[in-house]
């Protein structure tokens, strides 16, 4: 639970043939990660250069597009069922996968000519509304069109529509040809216009105007006689674009009708080929008949996955198995099991960041903190009962997360108990504990001293961390480390002792000088760079480590301050509910506690999981390890 | 912030070469070059020399060029952290043209008929400032719906004229042109809104910049392509700086190099008089623009305004080193080397 289960790096060798299957058998296994592939042991020392090619690249790439293809189907032609995979089903050849690319495309292909034939028909159905448009507008214009696009005139006419934003520099660029634009419409940010000028310059306007995106409007014979003959003549065209158009859609239906079932198995032989596809991602090696698959197990399920082999191959295989080598150590990824209590709070902490292998895994303190913290900012009977009974209440569609939001609440509860506050009245019950309101003072000295608490343990699991990922320097000598821990112990003596809590201020303060200068020498040993560079680099590192770790401290002081702030809300609602008659007295009074609940409650959320990332996690907790990702197949596999 | 990112763009200044550096780097030996590039924060240019059994390391699959962009794109990621707003915007425009390559690539890819998994290991990884979805796009069955994405992305008004540019002719020239008229416009726009408080070094800066790719982009299409005035005006970007729309129709419709030569302003005519033809007139514009930028950054100009000079003569440099490593690389002569250090234009896009 506080970090991840041990792993084993395994390097299967088999006859490049049956790398499908091996790769499918892994993903049924479950908990197989794939890796890249170094060097082995024994027979299989040096393996990347006893296995320079890749086997699975033609695989992965006919995967990747027959996947492309089928997914762009699906979602245009037919209708996704829920895929059942047989436990038997075998993972499809590359020459099966490469026929099933084939006709995948063919049939995209087709679907792709009907798509585009209804785009070109919708299109056109455009073109007519703005012809029609047109029409109207050259009416009123009163131009002889058939006169104006005489082909033996002197005068080079075009009418058309381009974008509205490049007009102006259409314009710019005709007036070298003595070519003017008159616009005589705006359709969306189209604009439609006329163009003339002499037909010799026809040529170069032809190529300008290509390059605008200028779209002709074919004038018809039909257009170009008289308004109401042209008026027909658009009729006919929509009715024979609605021809078209129905024509489409049955060849549409057709191919769904034609293609649907066969779909449905090429989906199946898809997600059968997904394990090999995305294990070649990682590096799948080989030579000549051979390929070897890399990647993580578990150790403790060595021995199922020798198994499952032995069953499937009968000894046609050859598995090697090393331990995770130190430097390996940031490459491996993270299988960390919780118990089902804990579960909940791991998107939280994932949210921040993955916990590299063989690092501590947070979540459990998480857990702990952030319900103490909660608790702590948040204390009272009532507002906890009723956001236990939220949760339970809406725990169907909150799901795992109701449960920290059960939890939270009754540690609210308790800390309500402790501070003997319910429902924000403070001389209903008498406190267990303290109430914060009547001292301050002592509620802010506990929050300190939990955040010195806080700290301290971070800076212990990051020098933990370093060491046990061989940067013993970091570990000793950096502002994280044991140097950075020595300073904040001495500065925070030196503190108390000049508040007066203590009396250990000349040691304290040698100690934090000796753990500064510490610091300040691994910074500047570490910075490779120039003298100016080092020096500003050094200076501004050391006095961050200070500032940071005493600003982080101070930052556990707003626990006790929302402790107050609660009671202070509370307080508020009160003084404006005594001045009203009695209903108005309770509905204020209730009306206050949903403000507190929804707005104090979810600030108070939302500064405890900063409390946790900002001072927490950032000072040891990486979060750039890899996520255990075991290949797995599309859907649950069932017994046949 | 402005302290933070002044300070930030003097430390990167220090890693900027000089000519007499170059010379250096033509000299040292391969084993010595990494530690000289690694000086200059350049290690991962490095990879594959030292060890002559090597042209690229094995576990780094990028192109030289696509390392190159990765630099700059690391160093841009860190000029951008204190920035907001139009400023930042502007610097992350800036990196968009490495993706409108990617889109380039991908349509010539599509044109070609080029498989996917091959095109999509020509493309520049953009890291977190990558937009596309080059897997889909990659996937897409030919140009026209590759293009259809593009216009439903980020890219939709770069990509739209362009799409109709190319349904109307089929030129991959219209189409390449198009993109990038429509890039460097959105970047002028974007440069418009933050000239106003990055003072007048940055609108020199752009000027000198747009004026450039105009200049060159004018001379290409009228005297290499023989394309029409009017056309090659409008594929010129729409400024504001020295050469105005005015001037540019002006020039685009004079009949040879020289004559374009002479009717620019007094003082570009007097720096150009060597230029004989279009890569000597880029060679000298680019190093006026690299003059400007370096005025710049010794300037006290505005932050925003130091770190796009800096960027600008970093990818310059970046560029140099290039050419110097693909001639050691070829085994070409130091001398040969020089020559293209000098001659040889920095491609614009």
């Amino acid at each position: 639970m506080f970090r991840a289960e041990p792993l084993v790096k395994i390097q299967l060798l088999m006859l490049a043939t049956e790398a499908p299957d091996a790769a499918l058998q892994l993903a049924r296994f479950g908990v197989f990660n794939p890796g890249e592939l170094n060097s082995g042991s024994g027979v299989l020392a040096a393996l990347p250069e006893v296995f320079p090619e890749s086997p699975a690249e033609h695989y992965r790439e006919a995967w990747l597009e027959a996947e492309s293809r089928l997914s762009k189907l699906l979602q245009q032609c037919g209708d996704a069922q829920p895929l059942v995979i047989p436990d038997d089903a075998a993972a499809p050849s590359l020459s099966d996968l490469q026929e099933l690319n084939g006709w995948l495309k063919e049939v995209w292909s087709a679907c792709l000519a009907c798509h585009e034939g209804e785009e070109r028909i919708l299109d056109e159905k455009k073109h007519l509304d703005a012809l029609e448009e047109t029409l109207s507008k050259l009416e009123r214009l009163n131009v002889d069109l058939a006169h104006l696009l005489r082909s033996d005139s002197l005068l080079g006419v075009n009418i058309g529509s381009l974008p509205a934003n490049g007009l102006k520099r259409v314009s710019e660029a005709l007036s070298m040809t003595s070519t003017l634009v008159n616009q005589f419409d705006h359709v969306g940010d189209q604009i439609f216009a006329v163009i003339a000028g002499p037909r010799m310059h026809q040529t170069e306007v032809h190529g300008l105007l290509a390059q605008a995106g200028w779209r002709e409007l074919a004038v018809p014979e039909e257009l170009r006689t008289h308004p109401l003959e042209a008026r027909a003549w658009l009729e006919a065209e929509r009715e024979r674009l609605g021809e078209l158009s129905g024509a489409e859609c049955r060849v549409m239906s057709n191919l769904r009708e034609q293609f649907g079932p066969r779909l449905n198995e090429a989906r199946m032989r898809v997600a059968l080929a997904r394990p090999l596809a995305e294990a070649a991602l990682l590096g799948v090696r080989g030579k000549g008949g051979l390929a070897v698959l890399a990647g993580w197990v578990p150790r403790r399920q060595l021995d199922a996955l020798r198994k499952g082999l032995e069953q499937r191959f009968h000894g046609r295989y050859w598995l090697d198995v090393k331990e995770v080598a130190a430097h390996e150590a940031s490459k491996a990824p993270s299988l960390v099991r919780y118990p089902a209590w804990l579960t909940p709070f791991v998107p939280l902490v994932k949210s921040y960041g993955v916990p590299r292998y063989g690092e501590f895994d947070p979540a459990l303190p998480f857990a702990l903190t952030y319900l103490l913290l909660f608790g702590a900012m948040f204390g009272d009977i009532g507002h906890g009962g009723v956001i236990v009974l939220l949760s339970l209440l809406f725990a169907g569609k909150l799901g795992r997360m109701a449960w920290v939001g059960a939890a939270a609440g009754t540690v609210s509860m308790l800390f309500g108990v402790l501070y003997g506050s319910i429902f924000g009245y403070e001389d209903v019950l008498q406190p267990v504990w303290l109430s914060p309101l009547h001292n301050p003072v002592h509620v802010l000295s506990v929050a300190v001293a939990f955040g010195v608490g806080f700290i301290v343990f971070t800076l212990l699991v990051n020098a933990r961390n370093k060491w046990v990922a061989g940067h013993v320097a970091e570990a000793l000598f950096d502002s994280t480390g044991l140097a950075g821990l020595v300073f904040y112990l001495g500065a925070v003596g030196g503190l108390a002792s000049a508040a007066g809590a203590a009396d250990i201020s000349a040691p304290a303060w040698m100690l934090a000088i000796f753990g500064i200068l510490v610091v300040a020498g691994f910074k500047w040993f570490e910075a490779k760079a120039g003298l100016g560079e080092r020096i500003l680099v050094t200076a501004i590192e050391t006095l961050e480590t200070g500032i940071n770790l005493f600003s982080n401290t101070l930052s556990f002081m707003r626990v006790a301050a929302f402790s107050l702030n609660h009671v202070a809300l509370a307080l508020a609602i009160f003084t404006l509910a005594s001045g009203l008659s009695v209903a108005g007295h309770w509905f204020t009074i209730a009306l206050g506690n949903v403000v507190i609940i929804v707005l104090e409650g979810g600030i108070v959320a939302i500064q405890a999981l900063r409390l946790m990332y900002y001072e927490g996690f950032s000072r040891f907790f990486s979060g750039d390890g890899v996520e255990f990702a075991p290949l797995r197949l599309e859907a649950q596999s069932v017994k046949d | 912030m402005s302290a933070y990112l002044n300070t930030r763009v003097s430390l990167y200044a220090g890693r900027l070469w000089l000519d007499e550096d170059f010379d250096a780097l033509l000299r040292v030996s391969d084993a010595e070059l990494e530690d000289m590039l690694g000086e200059r924060g350049l290690a991962q240019l490095a990879a594959g020399f030292g060890d002559p059994e090597q042209s690229r390391p094995l576990n780094d699959p990028l192109s030289l060029e696509q390392r190159i962009i990765a630099q700059t794109l690391d160093e841009t990621r860190v000029l951008i952290r204190p920035l907001n707003g139009v400023a930042r915007g502007f610097l992350i425009y800036w990196t968009a043209r490495f993706e409108v390559t990617n889109v380039k690539t991908l349509l010539r890819g599509k044109m070609t008929g080029e498989r996917p998994a091959t095109l999509l290991s020509r493309l520049t990884p953009m890291g977190s400032f990558g937009r596309l979805d080059n897997h889909e796009l990659a996937h897409a069955e030919d140009v026209g719906e590759l293009l259809r994405r593009l216009e439903a992305g980020p890219y939709a008004g770069i990509v739209r004229q362009a799409r109709r540019a190319f349904e109307q002719s089929h030129d991959p020239f219209n189409l390449d042109a198009a993109l990038d008229r429509a890039y460097y416009e959105g970047l002028v726009q974007r440069a418009k809104s933050l000239e106003g408080c990055a003072g007048a070094g940055f609108r020199n800066l752009m000027g000198t910049l747009i004026d450039r790719i105009n200049l060159v982009w004018l001379l290409r299409y009228r005297f290499n392509y023989n394309l029409p005035p009017a056309q090659v005006y409008f594929l010129l970007v729409g400024s504001h700086y020295s050469l105005t729309g005015a001037r540019l129709r002006e020039l685009a419709a004079l009949g040879g190099l020289e004559s374009v030569l002479a009717e620019l302003p007094q003082e570009w005519r007097s720096r150009l008089a060597p230029a004989h033809d279009i890569p000597g007139v880029f060679a000298i514009m680019e190093r006026i623009g690299a003059e400007s930028a370096r005025n710049e950054l010794r300037s006290s100009s505005p932050a925003i305004s130091r770190a796009f000079a800096y960027l600008i003569l970093r990818e310059r440099d970046l560029r140099s080193v290039r050419a110097v490593l693909r001639g050691r690389h070829l085994g070409l002569s130091g001398a040969d080397i020089r020559l293209a250090l000098h001659r040889t234009p920095l491609e614009v896009m």
